[in-house]
This record gives structure tokens, C-alpha cells and sequence, in this order.
């Protein structure tokens, strides 16, 4: 070990640098022991002791779709990894798995990988040797330090983050964005300032009644397998749970409300303080700990006030109140409708505030204790990072970037002009997989392994019960021989500023069983050495933690009145909903073929982006189910066919997110609209955060229906009569099943 | 009004010039017969190119999909095996009812029975996924023990189609050997040939004709129980199916009934053809195609009473499907075929009432292929409805047919033309033995027919023999 | 070939279609879906093709009506018609092939390439499959899909072919298709406790979209075991094999949630629904 080093920074480099727990000693393990640099060709008529041919074994590692981090098992079998599947020692999300996990085999085959290094020479990308691009890398990022280099990338945790945060050290350089369109940014502050901790632990399978302000928890959330487990715990409780969905467009979660209740974009503040008003003044719920402040403001909104306002029958915000004080404990959640909008704190706080007065926190809202190891603990995207990306771009304050994990070309509003800021960076590297819009901008692309061929720790924000970190492993030789894991690349990256330190690990993987070495004591167990505890780490995929009980604290922040002016002048402004949804999500999995003909859940569409609108909406702008409209807003325009859908408030039109690429492989190309790209750029007061529902637009039709416009699946709404979901009151259900 | 007792045909007609009229006509016919064959065969070039695509492709490239898995292919193989009808009937059941106005036009309508089977049968192997294993559906010995599926009416059709072609095709023989001999004493070169081995050695000796007759009227008596199960099984195709719509306990009379009326309607547009090409005027006189127009009416008015009686027992059967398929067929999508199907098969034959237009050939020339239109619109309206709306109502779905299977279809008829044409010019389409036999007949009751003339005053005796139409 | 053989064979044959069938089962496999807790989401829809080699059609042919999605999420809207929104939310149905005892498909197939198993599963013989569709025209529930196409180049663009799974074919153009319970599955799991020399024991056993369900309202297994977790749903919510003709459809207690789909055709579906409940507030 290098004498240079000091335990602290070692730790550091290693990953595990804040750890509280005591340590063992650093015992390196000797590296990769099986032969290296001998390649022979071995029949399957004498198979390798692990390969059993015409077997499928299956193998632990984490789910790279979103960033929940869900733990998965893959097929593997003669070599190829075949089916993923939910890891059932992983507490997340317990043997299940979603769409988008289950489709994560079509993007590591995927043909449109990219398979070879690409430097950009007389304007085209074209294929260079690993040497070469990592002799440019090293003198191009050699030129440049401090402030002036900046890593770009998705949420990000784990050591892959260690090694990110170590290279900037490394460069002198503090700026990691880290954006993502789909967050909880605002929440986070929110939650941060009110009960002190950014990801709280929601437990929907402990409350009795869940009401959500558009969180699609189930849908696209921060962790919808884990919130799904907990719903079909909450649902079959012996008192049913009681799930109330308030939002201005059908979620896939809204799909499964018992009440569904469609609200004015961006009034969702004024209908918790309406809530507020009703439990504090008429039934009569202490109001302890709320800043007065606050407690005027929730004065001010009576019931008949907040309907007129919010567009939700004042019966039903009572009832929706009294049963919040009847079903106990309860949980209140605030979701990116909520969030995006100029006031979206403001919101989020007033929902989050319904939390405390109906005593919530500590019972269906649990502190995720500190988790022992910060540096591993996951950056996660947002917009204000995009949004500060852009003006330093444009500013001219960037030399290098490496953009990982993340497309913010295609995510970005037009208004913010990335694509030309972005031609200011002198030197753009992007570690990459496909040939996305930020990658096609790229001066050198580096070939990333898929996650299903690549080593790794993920430490997701939303953790079960249980803190685990989430080991990922290679199920698979790489497919393409020339692409190279992140963490592999971040290594080398690290290796040429700091060769001392890092010279000693051949690749991510010997880092990786350093760092497990490293780990103290307390997490090891039961387990007799580090080997013993690698592998029982790759069979299970799992690293438990025990993370001691904490406390939250409950507290009410001020907060300012969360309704925008202009949303409340214009009773027929339409707002633009770029909603994500659980499939292609917020586009990263547009190139996967499975994921465009599964149709969406509420609309039911497939291969194309459509726009939901109300029915009675349509009707007063003379627009038909089917029509190709024209939305426009300052920014530009976008042109699709129209769904008609009750599920919609009628200041609302939805455009899903996800299609609408300019690239992006065969799948991908020339499908549909991006809406993001018509988004104002307004931002979110207190966090900086784009508003993402903010936008308001204007509707023209432009031709009626074309054969290939709406491609759905299903031509019937309705049963037509026929017993096929039948439903039956709660009560029945009580009588049988109940308690 | 009066009506004249025209004649059927010529008594006075000689046999020598039935011999050179029908000998005649497989040399010389007029140039529309061969403006004809080019269209057949342009017709048929359009199917084999769909067919290609298709064989190669996949048959989605017939729009086929979930819910419609059949869709013309079904409806024009039932339409073909109706309108195998024809021959049966006219041969086999006014054969044994000894009505001899059949006797001039019944060759053509029993060459017409064997190829619409050639052509129906074509259709169920386009129809299949996999064609190059049709051969499965047969009950050839395979050591590995597989059998066809006995239950399933589609091997039913296998069985009932190949008996019924063969027997066709063989009462089709059996009644033209004695033809085929003339044919052989007075033909050349390749033709001498052909019919020297098809006359089986004919030469009308006392002992030839006593087999004779007995083979054609054991044939024909084989024949008519045969035609009945041939289409009942084919309704079998549909109303063993749990479908609604198809599982209709009247559909067997009803196809039979729809059959027959197909194939009268296509006697009587062959007719006109014929009688056009071959100059056989003195044939098929305007009397036989009175006949046969009326036969036709009659036949149409079976048809509408078993539609309405499906109807009815539909709407007062109360079973929601059957009921919702047929509002659905009414107001649907298929609307406009469905009431097309109405007019053409139930209202259009109300112009076969009058004798002006029965006998006026251009106008029953158009009106039989409209009524023809009108049936394939049934066979169509009985296939894709129920598809397109079945219990499932998720998968309900309006299909409407590509250029790949309207170009199939198209073409049939072209192959079926095709087919005619050639028989027709290689086979004498009239009969030539069995009209001297009318002639015959005719002549010696011709007595008692004016006996019983002279006594009843209300009908005038007609002053020519032959009438109008011998020019 | 002997004759012998051949005529042991034609009586076998006419055994099995005179006496309707499989009467001694050796597995019933049998599902449950709690449509309470279905919440939509495709996750065993995407399962299904990852499981099952299923081709994806693209946009073109989603629209002809040509997709292959054995497992499909139908949804229905169950509101009045001058309701403003769906207040109660959306009605999901996951559809899939219902195995049926005595499924309408089975007599119609000319070449009988569709047949009950032992396992009381509706088998498709790919290789002995004509195509000529009769099944699928039969079939109440819509739920087999034909390959109108060759797919194996199109759908799985090199290198994508190698995710396909080794245990199952690609069927080409001209066979029908449908949901088979994960028959590859459940032939592992029998083979394995074959060797073991034991019963297959309940959960081994499990289809793909039941593993995904993330709610896990699917539950999958034998009804030959009594005490397997489907068995006792059944049990508990009192839905009866076989035909409505035998059964009737009768529940001693009728506010229990058990339901078949289509009970009325006398088809003895294998899959059981338990009734979406909702809560009127």
C-alpha cells in the first residue's frame, strides 16, 4: 500500500470516507486470480466448472433502468444473459421487478450500441483506438483545471460516485451537475426543512389512508416497484387502505385511486391549505408548531374559496378532510405536478404541512437514519443543475465536460439554447452506450459497457426498511470488446492525474474488492474473511446495513401563498403536463423496442406521443379525438394527434415524455415530439428548479384523424355489458375478507 | 295478357345441324371469346403476384389480424362451393324430376360445378399459415401416428370437397361420353387423340346405353344427398364455432339455399355468355331462360324467408351477443355491405317477375352477376362481422381486406373464367345426344300436345315452330 | 410403420376424442389474479416477452391488429357516461390465454396442433401448426395471435438475438401463438423434481408475469395441491372447476370475490379473477 497515503484520504479514495463504524484493517486481497493473458478456446463438451450447458443460472446484480436501484437476478445461461428478474434478497423491491428493468436486457443488445471510441475529426465522429482517445483525454483535460471542468451526469451513487467526486478533487474542479428530468427535487428541500431529512422513508403499507397531490409513487416515481410492494400491502391490509389521488392529469397510480380528483394545474398548495383550513378550524386538529404565518394563510382559504380556485367540488374536499382524521395514521404526499411549478416549494410545503397536523411524521413518515458511508450516498439529478449548466456553458466558463448517464440535449428546454451553449465547451467527452443527441455533440465518445457487463455500487436515495448498498456485477463478458465500464474509465481518468495513488488497481474491479476489504468490521458480519464476504456480497447482491433508528423531527416552514398569479387571472389558460411515464420514462429508454409496444398504461398508445386532453376541452377548442393539434408556446411548437381522456382536468393537456428523438438508435429516431423542448424556462423560486407544469399553452387543430396518428391498443373503453373487471363496493369486501 | 306456350326448342331441328352447331362452337367462336380468355388471364396474373407476396411474406400483408383471422379468403371459398350449386341442381334434381329443359344448358352448369370446386378448394389452402403443410388435414398413414383432428369441421370440408369434386367431375364424364364419341368421329388431329381415349370406346350400341343411363341416374341420385352435406358442412365451419353470429342452428338449409340461388344466378350469366359466343340461339332459347330465371325467383324467396327466420329468432332469442352482431351489422361499419346484401339478394330478383326482362338478355346478364354480388356480400357479411365483434370486446375491430386479398379474390374469378372458357372450347357445352333426345321427344308428343290444344280455347295455338329466336 | 402401430394409434385417438379429453390430470396448473391490486403497469406484459421470444411488430403492424403480446392490459373506463372524470379511477383486465378445461380452440383445429396436456394446459404444437387460424376465430377471449410475419430477422436486429430464450423456439410465419403458463418453466421444475425424486412443491413453479408482478396479484400454481396458495384462493373464494353447465357458477357465499370470465360459455377457464374493489367516499 502506498505510504503516501494517509487512512483518511484512503478511505476517501475508497469510498467509505465518513464511516462512523470502526474499521478493520486493510488486508488487500491479491487481485484477479484467475490467469490472465491466456486465451483459449474451451468447448462446452468440457464446460467450465460454473457453466453447466442447456442450465440457466442466475446471478445477482442491481438494476441500472432508472435510479431506484432495484436489486435483479439475470438468466445466464451458455454465457448470455438472457431474462432479468427482481432479486428477492434485495429489500427494495423484493423479488420484483418493472417494465423498465425487464427491459434492460433489449438495451445491452441493443444494435445501435456503440462499440468503438469516436473523436470528432473535421466535424464527424470517427472511430479511434482506446489509445488514442485516452492520449487526447489525458492532454485535453491536462490543459484545463479547476472550474473550468465539470462532470455532467445523471443521478449517480455508489463508488462510481466516489471515483467521479475523486476525480474532480483531482482536476480542482467542484462542479458535478448532476440533472435529471425525472426528480423530487422540491420535495427534497422541502423535506429537508421540515422534518430534516431529504428522503424520509414513506411507509404506505403502515397507513390507512394515502392521499397524494399527483405523486405517481407506482408509475414514474423515485422507486415504483418499492412503493407498489407497499401499496399491495396497504391494499390487502385488513382495513383496506383508502388511496385518494388528486392530480390535474390520470397517472398510472391515479388509475388505482378509489378517488380520483382532477385539479387546476398548480392549486394543489391551495387545496392542502384548504384541507388545513377545514382540520384546524371545523374539526378541530391542533395546529402546534405551525409559524403563524402559515396558520394566517390557511385562514384565508375556506372551503368555497379553494373549490372555485382548484376546481374540486367543496363535498369532496370535506369528506376527503374528515377522512384523514378517521383513517389514522394516514400519509400525505406532494408529486412532480406539484413541484413544478414557479411556487412548487411553497405547494409541496403546504401538502407536507397536512402531514404534521394529522400527526403523520414518526408513523407512516420514518427517518432514514444517517447512512454510514455519505460519500457513496447518491447524487441525485435535477433541473436547477441543467438550468446552471446551460448559463455556464453560454458563459463561456467550461473547457472540458464529460457527460455521463445523462442526455440534457434532448432534455433541456429550448429557451435555455443548450445545444449551442454547449458548442462553447472546447472539449466534450461523453461516456456512452448510444449515439444519443448529447453524444452526437460529443468531441471524443467513449464506449460504456452496459450495466449488465460492468461492476458496481448502487446506493439508492429511496432505501427499504432496510439501508442496503446494491452490488452490481458483470452477468456477462462484455458483448463488444471495446467498450469499457464507467467505473473502469473514471479509473484511468483518476490513474493519469493521480498515478501514485490509483496506479495500483488494475481495473474497477481490484478497486472494487479493495473498497469491500476496506469495509468495517460491523458490515462484514458474519463472514470469516473478505472473500468470504465479496462473494457473499455477489450472491446476494445485497449489502445490508444497520443504520440506527432515528427520529424525525416535525416541523411547519413558512411558506409564501402557493398559487401563482397568472394560473389564477386566466381561467382558460391550458398548462402544458410533459408527463413521464413508467416505460420510456423521461426518454432514456425510448430505444428499447419492448418498452415502445407496451402501451402506455392509461392512454393505451403505442411507438408515438400523443396528447391528452378532456373531452370538453376538445370540444370548446373544436378538436376531435384523434385530430392533430398544434401546441405552441413562446419556445416553439410541437404537432400530434390528440387523445380525448376523462382523466384530465380541462386546464390540463398532457404530453408524454420520452419521444421525439433526433437520434437515439432505430427504435428511437423520428418518433414523435419532445415536449420538454416548449418549456418556458421559468424556475422554481427557492430551489432553482425548472417549472416543469408551469407552461401554459396554446391549442390549434391543424388535420383530423390520420390512419397511422393514435396507434393503440384496445378499440373498447367500456365492458360493453360484459362481466369482465367487475367491481364491487369496500363494504362486500369487508363482510368477506375483512376484519 | 296473353301468354304464348313457346317451345323450348325447335322441334324441327335437324340432328345433323345439332352436330355442326355444337361441334361448330369449339372451333370458331366469336372474338369476345378470346377478349375473354386475355381477361381471365390477366386477372389471374394479378392473384398469382398477391399469392407470391403473400406465400413469401406472411399473410399478414392480407390486413388479417387478432380478430379477423379469416376474412374474404372464407367468404369467397363458401361463395365458390355455393356456386358449385348449379350443376347439381339443374343436372341431378330436374334430371330425376324428368324435366328436359335442362337438356341444352345442363353441360355448361355441370362444367361450372366442377370448377368453382376448383376454385373454392384453392381457397382454403391460401387461407393457411403454413400452405406447404396443408396435406396434414388428410388421414394418410403416418407412422408416427398423427391423425387429423375428426372433430373439427375443417377436416370435415377436406372430406366433404374432394367427394364432392370427384363425383362431380365424374358425372360431368359419364354424361358427355356419348358426346365425346361424336366428338371422335369428327375430329382431328389432337382432338381425335383426346377424345378417342375419353370416349372409353363409346359406340352406342344397346348395352353402352343401358349402363349409361343407369351410371348417370345412380350418379345423379348420389350426387343431390352429397351437394346437401357438402354446403351443410361448410355452414358447419361456422356454426360449430361458439361464435356469435356463426352458431346459427339454421345455417345449413340457409347455405344450401344460398348455394343454389348462386348458382342459378351464375346459369343464367353463362347462359347469356354462351348463347352469345357460340351463336347457340337455337339452344338456349328465351324459354329455357325463362325457366331458369323463375327457378332462380323461387330459389331467392327460399333465401330471404331463412334470413329473415335467422333474424327473428335472433331478435326474439334475446342472446346479447347474437343480438348486439346483428344491430351491429345493421348500423355498423359493414352497414352499407350488409344492406347491399338485402337488396341485392332479396329485392333485386323481384325483377325475374317480369317476362320482359327475363327475356332480355342484357339485362339479365347484369342482373345475375348483381345477384351474385349480392350473395358474396352474404358469404362476407356471415364471415367478418362476427369477427369484428365478438365476446371480447377489447379486440373489437372493423378489417377491411388489402390489395393482397382482393387481388386473390379478384383473381379466382379469373382462374374459374379461365377454367370455363377452355372446357367450353375443348368440350361441347352443349349436349348434343341428350338434345336430339328432347328434339325426339318432343316431336312425338307434339300430337297430343295439339290435341289437348284444339280443346282448351284459351290459349292460342302458335303458328311457328322454333319462334323468334332461330333468326 | 406398422400396421399395428398405426391401428394402436387410431384407437388411442378415438379414445381420447370420444371421452372428451384428459380426466386424469397429473397438475392442474391454475392462476388467481387479484384485479384489487392489478394496478396496470405491463410489467408482466414486458415479462412475457422477455420470457417467451415474443416478437415486437412495430408501429405499422400494432395498428393492422398484428401484435404478439400473449399478455395483454386491457382497460376499461367504468363510469357513467356524463361523468365529468373517472372518479374511481381505470379498470384494468390482465388478459392471457385462460387454459381453458374446456377450451372452444381445441375441437376446431383441423390438424389438431392444439390439444390438453396432462398438466391441464392448452398446448400449441408450433411444429404441427397449418395455420388455419380456426382456433383463434374460436377462441372467446381473443387471445391467440397468429405470426403474420417472419419475425425472427426483423424483431431481433444482431446482436439481439442472443437474448432469446435457448428453452422455447421462434415461431415463423404461418403458426399460431399464445400464452403456454411459462410451459418451459414448468417443464424445468417437474424435470428437477424428477431427478430428486419428489413432488413439485408450491412457488417452484412460476410463470413469468407472476415472478414480475410487482403487486404480486398474480398467484400461479397446482390445484392438484391442495395446498397450494392458488388452491386455497380458489378454495376461500369458492369458484369451482369445471363447466358452468356442472357448476353453475354457484357460490354458497355470492359476495365472495372469485369470478371466471366468460363462466356462461361453458369453457372451465383455469383462471380465476378476484372482483376489483372500490371504496365510495
Amino acid at each position: 500500500m502506498s505510504g503516501k497515503m494517509n487512512r483518511r484520504s484512503f478511505l476517501k479514495m475508497m469510498g467509505w470516507g465518513g464511516a462512523g463504524a470502526a474499521l478493520s484493517g486493510c488486508d488487500l486481497p491479491s487481485t484477479v486470480t484467475l490467469e490472465e493473458g491466456k486465451e483459449e478456446v474451451v468447448s462446452y463438451l468440457m464446460p467450465e466448472e460454473f457453466v453447466i450447458p442447456g442450465v440457466g443460472v442466475w446471478y445477482s446484480s442491481t438494476c441500472m433502468q432508472c435510479s431506484a436501484g432495484c436489486g435483479i437476478h439475470g438468466r445466464v445461461r451458455e454465457g448470455r444473459v438472457l431474462k432479468l428478474e427482481g432479486n428477492p434478497d434485495a429489500a427494495l423491491n423484493n423479488g420484483k421487478l418493472c417494465m423498465m428493468g425487464q427491459a434492460g436486457v433489449q438495451g445491452h443488445y441493443s444494435p445501435d450500441r456503440i462499440v468503438a471510441p469516436l473523436m470528432r475529426s473535421g466535424g464527424n465522429l470517427a472511430p479511434v483506438s482506446w489509445d488514442k482517445a485516452l492520449a487526447v483525454l489525458n492532454e485535453k483535460l491536462g490543459a484545463t483545471n479547476g472550474d473550468r471542468f465539470a462532470w455532467f451526469t445523471g443521478t449517480i451513487s455508489g463508488h462510481q460516485l466516489a471515483l467521479v467526486s475523486n476525480h474532480l478533487d483531482a482536476m480542482g474542479s467542484t462542479k458535478h451537475f448532476a440533472h435529471d428530468v425525472v426528480n423530487n427535487a422540491v420535495s427534497q428541500a422541502v423535506n429537508k426543512d421540515m422534518l430534516g431529512e431529504a428522503n424520509p422513508r414513506l411507509r404506505l403499507d403502515k397507513a390507512k389512508m394515502v392521499v397524494s397531490f399527483g405523486a405517481d409513487f407506482m408509475g414514474a416515481g423515485q422507486s415504483p416497484v418499492h412503493y407498489a410492494g407497499q401499496y399491495a400491502k396497504f391494499r390487502t391490509a385488513k382495513q383496506r387502505g383508502l388511496l385518494v389521488q388528486i392530480e390535474p392529469k390520470m397517472s398510472l397510480t391515479g388509475g388505482s385511486a378509489d378517488l380520483w380528483l382532477a385539479i387546476k394545474p398548480g392549486t394543489e398548495g391551495v387545496l392542502a391549505l384548504g384541507i388545513a383550513n377545514l382540520l384546524l378550524n371545523k374539526i378541530k386538529v391542533s395546529d402546534a408548531g405551525i409559524p403563524s404565518g402559515v396558520r394566517k394563510l390557511i385562514d384565508r382559504y375556506d372551503v368555497t374559496k379553494v373549490a372555485k380556485i382548484t376546481g374540486v367540488a367543496g363535498h369532496r374536499i370535506q369528506r376527503v378532510a374528515q377522512l384523514l382524521t378517521e383513517r389514522s395514521p394516514s400519509l400525505v404526499l406532494a408529486g412532480a405536478t406539484v413541484e413544478g411549478h414557479a411556487h412548487g416549494y411553497d405547494s409541496v410545503a403546504a401538502v407536507m404541512m397536512l402531514n404534521h397536523i394529522l400527526g403523520n411524521v414518526g408513523k407512516t413518515i420514518e427517518s432514514s437514519g444517517n447512512f454510514p458511508f455519505p460519500q457513496l450516498m447518491a447524487k441525485q439529478g435535477n433541473t436547477s443543475d441543467l438550468v446552471e449548466f446551460a448559463a455556464a456553458a453560454s458563459g463561456k466558463k467550461l473547457d472540458a465536460v464529460i457527460f455521463s448517464g445523462s442526455n440534457p440535449v434532448y432534455s433541456a428546454p429550448a429557451a435555455l439554447n443548450l445545444s449551442d451553449a454547449i458548442g462553447n465547451i472546447g472539449f466534450k467527452v461523453a461516456i456512452s452506450q448510444f449515439m444519443d443527441e448529447t453524444t452526437a455533440l460529443a468531441d471524443l465518445v467513449l464506449p460504456a459497457a452496459s450495466y449488465l457487463e460492468d461492476w458496481g455500487t448502487q446506493v439508492p436515495a429511496t432505501q427499504a426498511e432496510r439501508s442496503a448498498i446494491y452490488v452490481q456485477q458483470p452477468l456477462m463478458e462484455p458483448l463488444h470488446p471495446d467498450t469499457r465500464g464507467l467505473g473502469d474509465i473514471i479509473l484511468t481518468l483518476l490513474k493519469q492525474r493521480k498515478t501514485a495513488e490509483y496506479g495500483q488497481f488494475d481495473d474497477y474491479y481490484a478497486y472494487l474488492r479493495n473498497a469491500f476489504a476496506a469495509m468495517p468490521a460491523a458490515v462484514k458480519k458474519n463472514t470469516k474473511n473478505n472473500n468470504e464476504f465479496w462473494d457473499a456480497a455477489l450472491q446476494t447482491g445485497v449489502i445490508n446495513l444497520d443504520v440506527p433508528a432515528k427520529k424525525l423531527k416535525s416541523t411547519v416552514v413558512s411558506f409564501a401563498e402557493p398559487i401563482s398569479e397568472v394560473g389564477d387571472a386566466d381561467a382558460n389558460g391550458l398548462y402544458l403536463l410533459p408527463s413521464p411515464r413508467m416505460g420510456l420514462l423521461d426518454g432514456r429508454h425510448a430505444n428499447l423496442p419492448w418498452l415502445q409496444e407496451a402501451p402506455d398504461q392509461i392512454s393505451k398508445v403505442v411507438w408515438d406521443s400523443w396528447a391528452e386532453i378532456h373531452p370538453t376541452t376538445a370540444a370548446k377548442l373544436g378538436i376531435g379525438n384523434g385530430d392533430k393539434i398544434k401546441i405552441s408556446t413562446h419556445s416553439g411548437s410541437i404537432e400530434l394527434h390528440t387523445v380525448l381522456l376523462k382523466g384530465m382536468h380541462a386546464n390540463a393537456i398532457a404530453v408524454p415524455l420520452g419521444q421525439g428523438h433526433d437520434d437515439y438508435g432505430r427504435y428511437a429516431k423520428g418518433l414523435g415530439v419532445n415536449p420538454l423542448k416548449i418549456l418556458d424556462a421559468t424556475r422554481e423560486t427557492k430551489t432553482g428548479e425548472l417549472a416543469m407544469y408551469g407552461t401554459q399553452v396554446q391549442v390549434t387543430r391543424v388535420a383530423p384523424p390520420e390512419r397511422l396518428g393514435i396507434v393503440r391498443l384496445g378499440s373498447s373503453d367500456t365492458q360493453a355489458g360484459r362481466k369482465l373487471v367487475v367491481t364491487v363496493p369496500v363494504e362486500q369486501l369487508r363482510r368477506t375478507e375483512g376484519a | 295478357m296473353t301468354m304464348a306456350t313457346e317451345k323450348d326448342i325447335n322441334e324441327q331441328i335437324a340432328w345433323a345441324k345439332i352436330n355442326t352447331d355444337v361441334l361448330r362452337s369449339m372451333e370458331n367462336p366469336r372474338p369476345a371469346y378470346w377478349v375473354t380468355v386475355a381477361v381471365c388471364v390477366a386477372m389471374i396474373s394479378v392473384a398469382v403476384f398477391a399469392e407470391y407476396i403473400q406465400y413469401t411474406e406472411g399473410m399478414g400483408y392480407a390486413n388479417l389480424n387478432n380478430p379477423h383471422m379469416w376474412d374474404l379468403y372464407i367468404a369467397s371459398f363458401v361463395f365458390w362451393i355455393g356456386m358449385s350449386h348449379s350443376g347439381t341442381l339443374l343436372s341431378a334434381i330436374l334430371h330425376l324430376m324428368h324435366s328436359d329443359w335442362r337438356k341444352p344448358i345442363y353441360r355448361f352448369a355441370e362444367a361450372m360445378t366442377t370448377f368453382s370446386l376448383l376454385t373454392a378448394g384453392l381457397f382454403p389452402i391460401i387461407h393457411l399459415g403454413r400452405v406447404w403443410n396443408m396435406y396434414w388435414v388428410l388421414p394418410y398413414v403416418s407412422d408416427r401416428g398423427h391423425w387429423p383432428n375428426f372433430r373439427s369441421p375443417l377436416a370435415w370440408d377436406a372430406f366433404a370437397i374432394s367427394t364432392y369434386l370427384s363425383a362431380s367431375m365424374l358425372f360431368l364424364f359419364i354424361g358427355m361420353i356419348p358426346d365425346l364419341a361424336i366428338c371422335r368421329d369428327h375430329g382431328k388431329g389432337w382432338r381425335k387423340k383426346l377424345y378417342t381415349v375419353l370416349a372409353l370406346g363409346w359406340e352406342g350400341n344397346d348395352r353402352q346405353w343401358r349402363h349409361f343411363r343407369k351410371t348417370y341416374l345412380l350418379m345423379a341420385c348420389f350426387l343431390i344427398p352429397l351437394a346437401v352435406s357438402v354446403h351443410s358442412i361448410v355452414s358447419a365451419d361456422f356454426a360449430m364455432a361458439i361464435m356469435p353470429g356463426w352458431h346459427v342452428t339454421s345455417f345449413p338449409p340457409y347455405f344450401v339455399a344460398g348455394a343454389l340461388y348462386s348458382g342459378c344466378a351464375a346459369i343464367i350469366t353463362l347462359f347469356v355468355l354462351l348463347r352469345y359466343f357460340f351463336r347457340f340461339e337455337d339452344y338456349m332459347t328465351l324459354p329455357i331462360m325463362e325457366k331458369t330465371a323463375k327457378l332462380t325467383f323461387a330459389i331467392a324467396m327460399v333465401w330471404t324467408y331463412l334470413n329473415l327466420v335467422e333474424f327473428a329468432s335472433i331478435w326474439y332469442g334475446h342472446n346479447v351477443y347474437d343480438k348486439e352482431l346483428l344491430i351491429a351489422k345493421a348500423t355498423g361499419a359493414y352497414a352499407p355491405i350488409f344492406w347491399s346484401m338485402i337488396f341485392l339478394g332479396s329485392v333485386l330478383p323481384f325483377t325475374l317477375a317480369f317476362r320482359s326482362l327475363r327475356r332480355h338478355m342484357p339485362t339479365m346478364f347484369v342482373v345475375s352477376i348483381l345477384l351474385n354480388v349480392g350473395m358474396f356480400f352474404e358469404r362476407w357479411m356471415i364471415v367478418a362481422p362476427t369477427l369484428s365483434l365478438s365476446q371480447e370486446p377489447h379486440q373489437w375491430d372493423v378489417m377491411w381486406g388489402s390489395v393482397v386479398e382482393w387481388g386473390i379474390v379478384f383473381g379466382s374469378f379469373g382462374w374459374f373464367g379461365l377454367l370455363f372458357l377452355i372446357f367450353v372450347k375443348v368440350f361441347p357445352s352443349v349436349s348434343m345426344y341428350e338434345v336430339k333426345e328432347m328434339v325426339f321427344h318432343r316431336q312425338r308428343s307434339a300430337g297430343e300436345e295439339d290435341l289437348i290444344r284444339m280443346t282448351d280455347h284459351t290459349q292460342p295455338a302458335t303458328e311457328t315452330a322454333g319462334g323468334e329466336e332461330s333468326k | 410403420m406398422s400396421l399395428d402401430n398405426i391401428l394402436n394409434n387410431w384407437s388411442d385417438y378415438r379414445k381420447g376424442a370420444e371421452e372428451g379429453g384428459h380426466h386424469d390430470y397429473e397438475h392442474r396448473w391454475t392462476m388467481a389474479i387479484n384485479l384489487d391490486v392489478c394496478i396496470g403497469c405491463n410489467a408482466c406484459s414486458v415479462a412475457c416477452y422477455a420470457e417467451n421470444n415474443l416478437a415486437v411488430v412495430g408501429k405499422e403492424r400494432f395498428e393492422k391488429g398484428q401484435a404478439m403480446h400473449w399478455m395483454r392490459i386491457e382497460r376499461y373506463w367504468d363510469q357513467a357516461a356524463d361523468m365529468e372524470h373517472p372518479e374511481q379511477g381505470a379498470s384494468f383486465l390482465p388478459m392471457l390465454c385462460q387454459q381453458c378445461g374446456a377450451a372452444t380452440c381445441e375441437p376446431v383445429c383441423p390438424v389438431a396442433a392444439t390439444y390438453h396436456t396432462p398438466d391441464g394446459l392448452n398446448a400449441q404444437v408450433y411444429n404441427r401448426c397449418i395455420g388455419s387460424r380456426y382456433c383463434s376465430n374460436n377462441c372467446p377471449f381473443r387471445v391467440r395471435y397468429f405470426n403474420f410475419y417472419s419475425y425472427y430477422e426483423s424483431a431481433w436486429p444482431s446482436p439481439m438475438e442472443q437474448q432469446l430464450n435457448p428453452d422455447i423456439s421462434v415461431r415463423d410465419k404461418g403458426v399460431m401463438e399464445k400464452c403456454t403458463f411459462c410451459v418451459q418453466r414448468i417443464r424445468t421444475v417437474k424435470d428437477r423434481a424428477k431427478m430428486e425424486d419428489r413432488s413439485v412443491v408450491d412457488g417452484e413453479a412460476m410463470t413469468a408475469c407472476a415472478q414480475a408482478c410487482p403487486t404480486s396479484a398474480i398467484v400461479f400454481g397446482d390445484t392438484m395441491d391442495e395446498s397450494s396458495a392458488v388452491s386455497q384462493l380458489w378454495k376461500k373464494h369458492q369458484v369451482k372447476r369445471g363447466t358452468y353447465q356442472s357448476t353453475r357458477g354457484e357460490k354458497a357465499n355470492p359476495n365472495l370475490r372469485g369470478y371466471r370470465i366468460f363462466e356462461e360459455l361453458n369453457v372451465d377457464p383455469s383462471i380465476m379473477y378476484l372482483e376489483r374493489v372500490r371504496e365510495d367516499v
